[in-house]
C-alpha cells in the first residue's frame, strides 16, 4: 500500500491534481479586515506616538498623519505583492524555491559582515543589525526572506522525501533540514538577536515536520533538543533571561521594575479597556507608556482602544484565517503544497498566539510582531506574500472526500480522468 | 495523507483551546480585572501637575514712570542625546554657529558622550532656540529655565536682592516681598504623557490657575539712584574710602528714593561675590555710631521742649564734667558765652550736654532727662526700632533706655552728640525728615505701588505720618538751626536761592572696646529744598585705618548730591525771603 501511495503520489508531482475553482475569500476578507483595523488603530494612535517622539527630541520631526501615511503605503505594497504572488504559477515558486532560500542566506550572512565593518546601507540599532536600509525605497529585513525562502525550500524538500517515504530518513530529511535550521538559527538568533523571527522559523518548520507525518518518537526527540537549544539561547542572552523571570513573577509585575515595565504597561492597557474600550484617540497608554505601542505592542492598544468586545472580533478574525488556512492545506492532494500552506500556517499562528499570549501575560515576551496589525512594512509585505501563496492554493484545493479515496491510494476511474485532463490542461503552462 | 489529515486535526483543535484560553484570560484581565486596572492606570497616567506663577517683576521710577529694574527671561538650555545623535559635526556646527558663546566647549567631543544627557548650550535665547529647532537635528532637546535678568545691571542691587536656584527671593525686596512676588503656584491634575505633558484625555482633569506674582514698583529713582551711585563711588576712589553708604529720601513722604552702598554687587552674578555680608544693605541693615550728626536731634528735642532756642547762651570752658567723667570738645577755642547756634555751628559735645542738663533739673542729666531724652530718640524719632521698610534683612540696632543701669548720665550725655547709640541710616534719615519737614514722622518706604494686569502702574495710598515727633514750630526753628549750622562755613558751596541745611559728624571707631582716633566714620546729614524740604540725604564714609571728617570728605559728597538733586527735582530758587 505504501508502495502504491508512492507512485500514485509521485506521477502528479509538479500538477495540481484538482481543477481550478473560486478561491477561498473569506482568506481575502479576514485579511482585508485586519488590514483596515490596524490601519484605524495607526490612524488613531499615530498622533500620539509622533508626539512621543518629537516632545523627545524637541523637535517635529513627525507628522501626526506620519504613522497613519506609512502603514497605508506598506498596506499598498503588501495588497500588491499578495496579488502578484496569487497569479505567479506554484510550479515557477517551486522550481526557484531553492534559489531563493540560497538569496535569503547569502543576504543575512552580508548583513552580518556588514554590521561588523560598518557598512553603510547597514542599520543597527542597541547592537543588533537587522535591516538593511534602501534609501527611499524603506528598509529591508533580510531575517523575512530567509523566513519564506526556508519555509519553500523545507516543503519542497519534504514533500519529495513524503512521495519516496524517506520523510523519517535521518540523512536524506532529518540531517539536511537541522543543519539548515542551525544555520537559521545562528544567524537570526545569535547575530540579529532576533529571538521572535528565530522562534517561527521553528514554528514554521516544526509544523511542517508534523503535517508531513514524520515519526512521533522523531518528534520528541527534536522537541527535545529544541528545548535543550531554547534554554541555552535564553542562558546566553541576559535580557531573555529577565523576560522569563518577568514572566515568572506573574501577578507580582510592576511599572516600576524595568524589567517588568512592558508587561505592566500590555495588562495595564489591556485592562483598562474594559468591555468597550476608550475609543478610538483616547489611548493614553500610546502616548509613551507602553513602549513599541504601534509595533509588538498593538494588540494592547487595541485592547485599550475597542475592549474586551474589540479583541474577540480581533482573534475571532485571527482564528477565521487561520482555520481557513489549514482547512486549505488539509484539501490539497499535493503533500509540497499542503506542506507549503501548512508552514504559512505554523507561522501565522507562531506569530499570533506568542504576541496575544506575551501582551496577555499568558507567556513571556519574545518582540514578536502581530501579523497584518503591527506597523512595519517588512513584515506586512512578507504575510501577505504567505497569504498570496495560501490564496493561490485555496483554488486547487479537493473535497474530504475524493481526498479519501485518493489518500488511500485506490484507482478511481472517475478521479483518474479528471486527473488527466487536469494535467493536460495545465501541462502547458507549467512545462 | 490520512496521518496528514489526523494531525491537521490536532494542529485545529490545538489552536481553538489556544484562542479559547485567550479569551478567558481576556474576559479575567478586561472584565473582571477591569477595576484594578483603571486603579492602576490613573495612578501612572493622571498626575498632579505644578502651574508655575510668573514671579512679580521689579520696576524703579523714573520722573514718576514705572522701569524694569528685575525682569524675567526665558532661556534654554541646549542638550543632546548622543546615542540619538545621527550627525554630530552637523550638530556641532548648528549650535556653535547659533549659540555662539553660549555653547560649551569640545562640543563634538561632548557629542559623542556615552552619557545620554550632554548639555551643549546654556542661557540660550528664545531665538535663537527657535533658529535651533528648525534644523531639526536628531537627538537634540530644549530645556525651557526661566531666569531673572536685570536690565540696569548692578542698579540698586542691595535693594534688590535676588533669587536663589530654589526659586525663593533672598535680601532686599526679593527677599522681604517674596510671596507677594512669587504669587500662588496653579494645579493642573491631568492625565498626561510619559513626559508629564498634559493630555485632553480623561474626564477628572482638575484646573486651578496660577496667580502670578504682584509687580511691585520702588519709590526707588532709578536716575537718583544711578547718579548717587556713580558719586558714591567717584568720591569714594577720591578720598580712599572702602565702605560708604548713601540714602536719599524725601522727607515729605518717607518714600525712600536711593539707597547706594560700596561695595556692592550684581544680583545676576550673585553665586559669584567674594564675601557674603555685601547682600546686605547696609543703609538698613548696619547700625552704627552716627556722631555729631545727632547733634540736630538734641537740638530739636531741647527746643520742642521749651528749655533752648537758637539764641540760648551757655557758658562753653571746651569741657563739662558728668559724673565722673570730663567731656570733651573737639574743636576748642570758642568759650565764652555763646548761643546754642554756635555751639551747633562748631559742633560742641559741651553744648550738647548742657542741652541734656537742662532738660533735666539744669545741671545734671537726672532720670528725667534720661527718660525725655530717651522718648524722643527712641519712641518719637524711632532710633533703635525697627522701621518696618520693605527690605529684608533690616537691623534693629540700639538705643539704650534709661531703665537699663547701662543707660546712666554719662552714657546720656555721650548720646546727646551721638555716641553710645547705634541706630541705622534708614532710621536718622527718617527722624531727621520729621526734624525739618514740620514735626511728622512717616515711615520709610520703598514701595511706590504695583503695575497692574493691563500693566497700568497703581501708586499705593499717598502715605500718611504715623505720629509727630515736635511740634510745628519746633520743627521750623530746628531746621533754621541745620540750616545756620551748614551756612555758617559752607553757604558758598551751594546753588544760591534753595533752602540747604547739614551736620556734620565724625565718630571715633571703637576698635578692642576703645574708641581710636585714627580711624574715624564720616558722616553727613542734610536736607534741601524750595520752600519746604524736597530731600533729605544722609552719607557715611569709612576705611579701615582712615580718618575721615564729616566736614572735609563727607560733605563734598553731600553737596555734589544736593546740587545735583536740584537740577534733577527742576526746583525753582526762592531766595533769601525764605528764611
Amino acid at each position: 500500500m505504501e508502495r502504491r501511495l508512492r507512485s500514485n503520489a509521485q506521477s502528479n508531482d509538479n500538477q495540481s491534481r484538482a481543477r481550478r475553482h473560486r478561491p477561498d475569500y473569506l482568506i481575502l476578507l479576514c485579511m482585508g479586515l485586519l488590514m483596515m483595523l490596524g490601519l484605524v488603530v495607526m490612524y488613531a494612535i499615530g498622533p500620539q506616538r509622533a508626539q512621543v517622539l518629537n516632545s523627545a527630541f524637541g523637535s517635529d520631526n513627525y507628522d501626526s498623519s506620519y504613522f497613519f501615511v506609512k502603514q497605508l503605503i506598506s498596506l499598498v505594497m503588501a495588497i500588491t505583492v499578495f496579488f502578484i504572488v496569487y497569479m505567479t504559477p506554484f510550479s515557477l515558486i517551486r522550481k526557484h524555491a531553492k534559489k531563493l532560500l540560497i538569496i535569503a542566506i547569502f543576504a543575512c550572512i552580508l548583513l552580518t559582515i556588514g554590521g561588523f565593518i560598518g557598512l553603510g546601507i547597514v542599520q543597527c540599532s542597541l547592537g543588533a543589525c537587522r535591516w538593511f536600509d534602501l534609501g527611499p525605497l524603506g528598509s529591508l529585513q533580510p531575517a523575512e526572506l530567509l523566513k519564506l525562502g526556508l519555509l519553500l525550500f523545507v516543503a519542497v524538500l519534504l514533500g519529495s522525501r513524503y512521495r519516496t517515504g524517506d520523510v523519517d530518513d535521518r540523512s536524506m530529511t532529518l540531517v539536511p533540514i537541522g543543519v539548515l535550521i542551525i544555520i537559521a538559527a545562528v544567524l537570526v538568533i545569535f547575530f540579529q538577536k532576533d529571538m521572535g523571527t528565530g522562534i517561527s522559523i521553528l514554528a514554521i518548520v516544526a509544523t511542517m515536520l508534523f503535517v508531513v507525518g514524520l515519526d512521533w518518537k522523531i518528534g520528541a526527540m527534536i522537541i527535545a533538543a529544541m528545548l535543550a537549544l531554547g534554554v541555552m539561547f535564553i542562558l546566553i542572552a541576559p535580557h531573555r533571561l529577565a523576560r522569563i523571570e518577568a514572566f515568572v513573577a506573574g501577578d507580582q509585575i510592576s511599572t516600576s521594575d524595568p524589567e517588568t515595565y512592558h508587561i505592566a504597561q500590555a495588562m495595564i492597557a489591556i485592562g483598562s479597556g474594559g468591555l468597550f474600550g476608550l475609543g478610538i484617540g483616547d489611548s493614553v497608554q500610546a502616548t509613551g507608556y507602553l513602549p513599541e505601542a504601534i509595533n509588538d505592542s498593538v494588540f494592547a492598544i487595541m485592547g485599550e482602544t475597542f475592549g474586551f468586545v474589540g479583541l474577540v472580533i480581533v482573534i475571532s478574525l485571527f482564528l477565521t484565517l487561520l482555520v481557513r488556512i489549514i482547512k486549505v492545506s488539509d484539501h490539497l492532494p499535493d503533500m509540497t503544497q499542503r506542506l507549503v500552506v501548512a508552514g504559512v500556517f505554523g507561522w501565522m499562528t507562531a506569530h499570533v498566539v506568542l504576541n496575544i499570549a506575551a501582551m496577555t501575560g499568558v507567556m513571556p515576551l519574545t518582540g514578536i510582531t502581530l501579523p497584518l496589525l503591527s506597523f512595519g512594512g517588512t513584515s506586512m509585505v512578507f504575510v501577505a506574500a504567505g497569504l498570496g501563496l495560501v490564496f493561490q492554493l485555496s483554488q486547487y484545493t479537493v473535497s474530504s472526500n475524493e481526498l479519501a479515496t485518493e489518500g488511500v491510494g485506490y484507482e478511481n476511474s472517475r478521479n483518474r480522468r479528471r486527473v488527466r485532463r487536469t494535467r493536460n490542461a495545465y501541462s502547458g503552462r507549467t512545462s | 495523507m490520512n496521518t496528514s489529515h489526523k494531525r491537521i486535526l490536532t494542529l485545529k483543535i490545538v489552536l481553538f483551546f489556544v484562542m479559547a484560553i485567550f479569551v478567558v484570560r481576556l474576559f479575567y484581565i478586561q472584565i473582571i480585572q477591569h477595576d484594578n486596572y483603571v486603579a492602576q492606570a490613573s495612578q501612572e497616567q493622571v498626575k498632579k501637575l505644578v502651574v508655575p506663577a510668573k514671579r512679580g517683576e521689579i520696576y524703579a521710577l523714573s520722573d514718576g514712570q514705572p522701569v524694569k529694574l528685575v525682569m524675567n527671561e526665558t532661556v534654554f538650555t541646549v542638550f543632546a542625546d548622543p546615542s540619538e545623535v545621527t550627525e554630530p559635526d552637523a550638530v556641532a556646527k548648528a549650535v556653535k554657529e547659533i549659540a555662539g558663546g553660549s555653547a560649551v566647549e569640545n562640543l563634538s567631543e561632548k557629542i559623542r558622550e556615552t552619557n545620554r544627557y550632554q548639555v551643549l548650550a546654556k542661557s540660550v535665547s528664545r531665538q535663537q532656540a527657535q533658529l535651533l529647532k528648525k534644523k531639526n537635528l536628531k537627538g537634540v532637546g530644549f530645556q525651557e529655565i526661566v531666569q531673572r535678568v536685570y536690565p540696569e545691571g548692578k542698579l540698586a542691587g542691595q535693594s534688590l536682592g535676588f533669587v536663589n536656584n530654589e526659586g525663593r527671593g533672598q535680601y532686599g525686596v526679593e527677599g522681604y516681598m517674596d510671596k507677594q512676588l512669587a504669587g500662588k503656584d496653579g494645579i493642573l491634575q491631568s492625565v498626561t504623557d510619559v513626559r508629564n505633558v498634559p493630555l485632553t484625555i480623561g474626564e477628572n482633569n482638575v484646573r486651578q490657575p496660577a496667580v502670578d506674582g504682584t509687580n511691585i514698583v520702588l519709590t526707588i529713582d532709578r536716575n537718583i539712584q544711578s547718579y548717587t551711585e556713580r558719586a558714591l563711588s567717584r568720591w569714594a576712589r577720591k578720598i580712599g574710602a572702602t565702605n560708604g553708604s548713601i540714602i536719599v529720601m524725601d522727607p515729605q513722604n518717607g518714600q525712600v528714593l536711593s539707597m547706594a552702598n560700596i561695595p556692592n554687587y550684581n544680583p545676576a552674578d550673585y553665586s559669584n561675590v567674594p564675601n557674603a555680608s555685601v547682600y546686605n544693605n547696609a543703609v538698613v541693615s548696619a547700625p552704627y555710631e552716627p556722631g555729631s550728626v545727632i547733634k540736630t536731634f538734641t537740638v530739636a528735642t531741647g527746643i520742642d521742649r521749651g528749655v533752648i532756642n537758637a539764641n540760648s547762651t551757655y557758658v562753653n570752658t571746651d569741657s563739662i564734667q558728668v559724673a565722673d567723667r570730663t567731656i570733651h570738645n573737639a574743636s576748642r577755642g570758642q568759650t565764652g558765652t555763646i548761643t546754642m547756634q554756635h555751639a551747633l555751628n562748631w559742633s560742641l559735645n559741651t553744648g550738647m550736654v548742657t542741652i541734656g542738663e537742662r532738660l533735666g533739673n539744669g545741671s545734671e542729666i537726672n532720670l528725667n532727662a534720661r527718660k525725655t531724652i530717651y522718648d524722643y530718640l527712641h519712641n518719637k524719632f524711632r532710633l533703635g526700632e525697627k522701621t518696618g521698610i520693605e527690605l529684608a534683612g533690616e537691623e534693629q540696632g540700639k538705643i539704650i533706655s534709661p531703665d537699663n543701669v547701662q543707660g546712666n548720665a554719662v552714657r546720656y550725655s555721650n548720646m546727646t552728640f551721638g555716641q553710645g547709640m547705634n541706630p541705622t541710616m534708614v532710621q536718622v534719615a527718617a527722624g531727621f525728615s520729621s526734624i525739618v519737614n514740620g514735626g511728622e514722622y512717616y515711615k520709610p518706604t520703598v514701595i511706590a505701588g504695583e503695575i497692574d494686569k493691563d500693566g497700568d502702574f497703581k501708586p499705593k495710598e499717598p502715605p500718611k505720618p504715623t505720629h509727630r515727633t515736635i511740634s510745628k514750630s519746633a520743627s521750623k526753628q530746628a531746621k533754621q538751626m541745620i540750616h545756620n549750622a551748614r551756612a555758617a562755613f559752607y553757604s558758598r558751596v551751594d546753588k544760591p536761592g534753595y533752602d540747604i541745611g547739614g551736620k556734620t559728624g565724625t565718630s571715633e571707631t571703637l576698635i578692642n572696646g576703645r574708641y581710636t582716633d585714627n580711624q574715624t566714620v564720616g558722616t553727613y546729614l542734610g536736607y534741601g529744598g524750595d520752600s519746604i524740604p524736597r530731600y533729605v540725604i544722609m552719607v557715611q564714609v569709612s576705611a579701615s585705618g582712615r580718618y575721615f571728617g564729616g566736614n572735609t570728605e563727607v560733605l563734598p559728597i553731600f553737596t555734589d548730591i544736593s546740587n545735583w538733586m536740584i537740577d534733577y527735582k527742576k526746583l525753582q530758587p526762592k531766595g533769601e525771603s525764605e528764611r
